[in-house]
């Protein structure tokens, strides 16, 4: 299902979130990337149907979202994992995923108890699946909500920061699982982990204060930073160089930055290849 | 998978009536794994029924009729025992949002009207179980006691009758008005709503005690007991809402309250679909 927005426009009262947005997604792994406050949570929420926009269009799979069938013919075929999903406390995880099942249409029981328990064994939960979820760690959390998004199969899956929260192997086996799920169908991550989108998407687009400042393929946006990324050693004690210092480490000839700018730092600074961290930063810069 | 396939996977959906129930289904067993609701209406049922005054059903003469004894137990445990499902209520509906739940169940295919009425009904399940047990070790109590094995018969009817209907009313009010007023305000505001509207003696100040909409069952217990319960029907405020008891009124009881008991949740389900399209 390809998203396709067209003036997408929502204010909070004063604050504008989403500024005109325009954004063509086609299928496949998509990332979006922004700083806080950026509206990439607010996008997302106008793509699940939960949020109004306040202005512009956007359609989804051919389907308009101003209209209330156009906005269920998506949620039917939609895997949604809000940013900050709440569970309840009272139900064990297999509990959640039937009846979120049940809520998405999965009406066969046979069908909808099956694809539950694989889906707690794809997040590696079954061996809790029946405990409350009350008191479950931020980490069990999260793969319960990786676990419902998955739920009948859906063909679009908007994912809010999937991977916050995760220890560093869950977190690289689940991006690696949502791209592998991409295949056929569109998945939109968001995420504040640059490397999470380096790893798995073959597009991109930044957000920056309710605008969208670079879409297009990652390895474009890796481009950004050449001639902007440098090498500086200096003396201990000696005070950094100009520009954003995106990595420090301290040896015994002195410490040793990393640092993304415009211009030349120093005198020494040697150019180096930027990977797309440093890309993003630059852009960023601009 | 093909547009067509997903929606055979889905079943048609169009009714929505497993939505409904699947929504009915969770709300009440989380509601029934509340330990606060289950202790709650034991202790407050085991004070009222173990001190209840000589007007009490557990002191009606040896021959008095089985209707009238159970009708005075579901009265009887009305005057505090729906205490404790209003406050278990009413934040069923509120904490979606501070669970964070809400996002998600807003995504999904339902209707936003489905998931308000499946909330009631799991609501109405989940405090009528207690109740209806209440009422079934009472009638246990009295078949024992007046060995009249018919009497446990007339305890599911006094529920059913006396009770259910008031817990409705008490269901659709419970779960919605905490949305305008926040949960703890509700709570305060309903034990006093409780006793004026149900228990003060309607000669003292203005009160609904005694009329139709009095979700104690007043009424109803009056007729299956052929007697006055409380006050049903005695004359004061509103009279138009006091007419004689008996089964016709009885039933009007029960369809009034009722339907007052949706009108909090006709009133909620227009008031969040104007703010949800208002952007
Ligand atoms: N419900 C709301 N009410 C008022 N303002 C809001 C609301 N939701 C978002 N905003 C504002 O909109 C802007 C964009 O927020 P949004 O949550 O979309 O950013 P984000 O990119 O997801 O940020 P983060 O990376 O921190 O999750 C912010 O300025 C935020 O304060
Ligand atoms: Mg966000």
């Amino acid at each position: 299902m390809d998203i396709q927005t067209t003036g997408l426009t929502r204010r909070f009262g004063k604050v504008t979130a989403l500024h005109s947005v325009d954004l063509a997604i086609p299928g496949g792994m998509y990332g979006l990337l922004g700083a806080n406050g950026a509206g990439k949570t607010t996008l997302m929420r106008i793509l699940a149907g939960v949020l109004p926009p306040s202005g512009g269009q956007v359609r989804v799979g051919g389907h308009d979202l101003a209209t209330g069938a156009g906005r269920l013919a998506v949620q039917r075929r939609l895997g949604y994992l809000p940013q900050d999903l709440g569970l309840y406390p009272d139900l064990s995880p297999r509990e959640f995923l039937d009846y979120v099942g049940l809520l998405k249409g999965l009406d066969d029981t046979r069908a909808r108890r099956r694809q539950v328990d694989e889906l707690l064994e794809l997040v590696a939960l079954t061996e809790v699946a029946g405990r409350r979820m009350k008191g479950f760690s931020g980490g069990m959390r999260r793969r319960v909500g990786i676990a419902q998004a998955l739920l009948g199969d859906p063909a679009l899956i908007v994912v809010d920061e999937p991977t916050a929260g995760l220890d560093p192997e869950e977190r690289v086996r689940f991006r690696t699982l949502l791209s592998g799920l991409a295949g056929n169908r569109t998945v939109l991550l968001s995420t504040h982990i640059v490397e999470d989108v380096a790893q798995t998407c073959q597009y991109a687009a930044v957000m920056a204060g309710g605008r969208v400042v670079y879409t297009g393929m990652v390895t474009e946006l890796v481009r950004v930073g050449e001639g902007a990324t440098w090498e500086v050693v200096t003396g201990v004690g000696v005070a950094p160089p100009a520009g954003v210092v995106v990595s420090a480490i301290s040896r015994t000839d002195g410490t040793h930055y990393r640092v993304v700018s415009p211009t030349r730092p120093s005198a020494d600074a040697v150019p180096v290849t930027p990977s797309l961290e440093d890309g993003y930063v630059a852009l960023m810069q601009r | 998978m093909s547009e067509e396939e997903g929606e055979r996977v889905r079943g048609s959906g169009v009714s929505g009536m497993s939505e409904l129930l699947a929504v009915g289904r969770y709300e009440f067993r989380m509601q029934a794994r509340k330990r606060s609701l289950w202790l709650a209406t034991a202790v407050l049922a085991t004070v009222i029924g173990v001190f209840q005054g000589p007007r009490g059903p557990r002191y009606l003469p040896a021959d008095a009729p089985a209707p009238e004894v159970m009708a005075g137990w579901a009265m009887l445990f009305g005057i505090v025992v729906p205490l404790a499902f209003g406050m278990v209520l009413a934040d069923r509906l509120i904490r979606d949002r501070r669970l964070g739940t809400a996002p998600l169940l807003e995504s999904l295919p339902v209707r936003p009207g489905l998931l308000l009425a499946g909330k009631y009904l799991g609501g109405v399940a989940a405090t009528g179980l207690p109740a209806l047990l209440l009422m079934l070790v009472a009638g246990g109590y009295e078949t024992v006691h007046r060995g009249d094995p018919l009497i446990l018969g007339w305890a599911v009817l006094a529920f059913a009758l006396v009770m259910l209907p008031g817990l409705a009313f008490v269901a659709g009010f419970a779960l919605t008005c905490p949305l305008a007023v926040s949960a703890p305000l509700f709570r305060v505001l309903f034990v006093g709503y409780w006793f004026w509207g149900n228990m003060l003696t309607p000669d003292f100040l203005p009160s609904l005690t005694g009329t139709l909409v009095t979700p104690i069952g007043d009424y109803q217990a009056s007729w299956l007991s052929g007697e006055l319960a409380l006050f049903a029907g005695v004359p004061g405020w509103l009279n138009f809402l006091r007419p004689e008891p008996g089964a016709g009124s009885a039933l009007l009881s029960i369809a009034l309250l009722l339907l007052l008991g949706l009108l909090p949740l006709l009133v909620t389900h227009t008031v969040l679909a104007r703010r949800r399209h208002a952007a």
